[in-house]
């Protein structure tokens, strides 16, 4: 069955008199538990198919179905909730919240969801555990290195347990070594925990990792 | 509450920018409070104003006085019930010296008849009266200055007819006080004593500073007072006679530029902050595009990081009040022993900072701090995340 079902997306942006086409008739179904490449050179549509799936933004037309729900019905309101239920973003540059300590940034989704402050931190430290900061669970981003900024993030994506992960060129910032490691730990929550994860790259190595990879030219899927 | 700790971290996240922001709205909130208590001072005793009582003066000026043959003729004007003397003595212990001031009156045993809000025991205004020297004091007065009854103490005054080459010498027989909720804006600072004792220190030369005329009608004010003031209309000492709450007024009057010039400064001041304020939440705002976008991604609704925005905002304006009501309260007591200023404002009765003026203070903070975070609120709430993310 296909967590993500899109059809016949269309996505235009209108800049002054212009009329920009992003994306032109998308069709793209991943089946759940899938680990999707997405590769393409810059401005061809990648970073905005991916926010479509992620329900931040809309299509001009056509219909996306992401877990079941079809995102074009929802209203903003509906659709926020929808987000934190069901997806979490992984973005290049970690955009962690630098006044936060590691597990209070990875605790932040959790505040939208009715549990106690002690099992809110539970949790947290679990995502933490899981992405092999636990030691650092106290620390701010600018005391840790990039990759670990990146794990943290990654453990913010996981820590409600969605059904699909979005990543936004996970390791456009980082070293090789600490890329690695993050395209490692993709594929432990791809196999070990079932996350379906739609990633998009510019890098061939990375996109190895994926078992999929579907290629994007001028907005329209070409492999 | 939640969200607190992520809104306070928010606000230490530039301490400087943040510390000077509410530095600025407690100067702002200081000047408030400040200016607002002095201007509550000044006209905190119109409240206590009678209806039914009328206030005789020369209608050339208070300095002048007037002749104590008056007495009776006003008494016999029909609806005058009481007629009474006050005559303002301006006496301190050291003359010139404002810092001893405290108010003080001559009167006659029918100015205490027409003012039942000062409370004086029995048995000590019976003292009073069968005391040439005797005088009343207010509580608070007898509190500060350590005087209690039967203590004996001088006054001497700055008023020319009134200097008579040595003190005049007062016993405390009675001790006075008020009661705020029967009778709201009694003045708890005075010092009564009899005008007979001033008549006779100044050789007989101490005319009538004003009468003070009960009717029984305060709907006949008008037509009372224009009644007395024909009586004396062709007579050496003309008279200008209104109610006592005219008369109250009139002195407030004398302050009303001022305070016209005092609230306009607090406005400018008010509206200065609000603009500092702002554009330390619009810089906030704007250094947090990103941040904005990730909560938004998270799947924070538009509406709650419009809230948080706010609430940061009005944390701002709260701290800063809270600054500043601990300021104010500490200047204002401490206002009456500043030079010059403190010569000013000694006379003022119940001068501290009133609870009411502090709660307007810690509104108009707060209402500020809202206010400034309004627009970039409201900006953050429209923007959509893929703007937010494009633009960091």
């Amino acid at each position: 069955m296909a967590i993500v079902d899109i059809e016949g997306v269309r996505k235009v942006y209108h800049r002054d008199s212009q009329e920009i086409t992003v994306l032109d008739g998308i069709n793209l179904r991943v089946p759940e538990g899938e680990f999707v490449a997405l590769m393409g050179p810059s401005g061809s549509g990648k970073t905005t198919l991916l926010n479509l799936i992620a329900g931040i933004d809309r299509p001009t037309s056509g219909r996306v179905m992401v877990a079941g729900t079809d995102l074009s019905l929802l209203s903003e309101g509906a659709l926020a909730s929808w987000r934190s239920h069901n997806v979490g973003f992984i973005f290049q540059f970690y955009n962690l919240i630098p006044v936060l300590t590691a597990v209070e940034n990875v605790e932040l989704p959790l505040l939208l969801v009715r549990m106690s402050k002690a099992q809110r931190r539970e949790r947290a430290l679990t995502a933490l555990r899981v992405v092999g900061l636990a030691d650092r669970a106290l620390h701010y981003p600018r005391q840790l290195s990039g990759g670990q900024e990146q794990r943290v993030a990654i453990a913010r994506a996981i820590v409600t347990d969605p059904k699909v992960l979005v990543a936004d060129e996970p390791t456009g910032d980082l070293d090789a070594r600490s890329a690695q490691e993050i395209l490692e730990l993709m594929e432990t929550l791809n196999k070990q925990f079932r996350k379906t994860i739609v990633m998009v790259t510019h890098d061939p190595r990375a996109a190895e990792r994926a078992h999929v990879q579907r290629h994007l030219d001028k907005g329209v899927l070409t492999a | 509450m939640r969200y607190l700790p992520y809104i306070l971290k928010h606000l230490r996240r530039n301490w400087m920018r943040t510390g000077s922001t509410i530095v600025a709205m407690s100067i702002c909130i200081f000047l408030f409070c400040t200016l607002q208590t002095l201007i509550r001072a000044v006209t905190f005793n119109l409240k206590s104003a009678n209806a039914n009582i009328l206030v005789m003066r020369h209608a050339v000026s208070l300095v002048f006085n007037l002749p104590i043959a008056y007495k009776e003729r006003i008494a016999s004007v029909p609806g005058v019930t009481r007629v009474g003397i006050a005559n303002w003595f301006g006496g301190s212990r050291r003359p010139g010296e404002f810092r001893d001031f405290f108010p003080n009156f001559a009167i006659d045993d029918a100015f205490l008849e027409m003012y039942p809000e000062y409370i004086i025991p029995p048995d000590q205004e019976q003292a009073y009266r069968q005391d040439r020297r005797g005088c009343i004091i207010a509580r608070k007065l007898s509190v500060e200055r350590g005087w209690n009854i039967g203590d004996t103490f001088q006054l001497e005054s700055f008023i020319p007819p009134y200097r008579v080459g040595r003190p005049f010498e007062f016993v405390v027989r009675a001790i006075y006080d008020a009661d705020e909720k029967r009778h709201p804006g009694t003045v708890d600072n005075l010092m009564f004593f009899h005008y007979e004792y001033l008549y006779e220190m100044t050789n007989q030369r101490a005319g009538i500073g004003t009468y003070r005329i009960q009717i029984a009608d305060p709907a006949q004010a008008g037509a009372i007072s224009k009644a007395v003031d024909a009586l004396f209309e062709n007579s050496d000492a003309q008279t200008h006679t209104e109610t006592e709450a005219a008369f109250r007024a009139g002195f407030v009057s004398l302050a009303g530029n001022l305070a016209y010039l005092l609230n306009a400064i607090g406005l400018a001041v008010t509206f200065t902050i609000l603009l500092v304020t702002a554009n330390t939440m619009s810089m906030a705002v704007r250094e947090r595009r990103t941040e904005i976008a990730v909560l938004k991604t998270l799947g924070f609704p538009s509406g709650l990081v419009m809230g948080l925005i706010l609430t940061e905002s009005a944390a701002l304006g709260a701290l800063g009040g809270a600054l500043a009501l601990g300021l104010s309260s500490l200047a204002i007591g401490n206002l009456t022993k500043l030079p010059f200023i403190g010569d000013a404002v000694r006379g003022f009765p119940d001068l501290g900072l009133h609870p009411l003026v502090a709660l307007l203070g810690f509104g108009l903070a707060v209402a500020l701090g809202v206010l400034a975070g309004l627009i970039p609120a409201f900006l953050a709430f429209r923007a959509r995340i893929t703007d937010l993310l494009r633009s960091a």
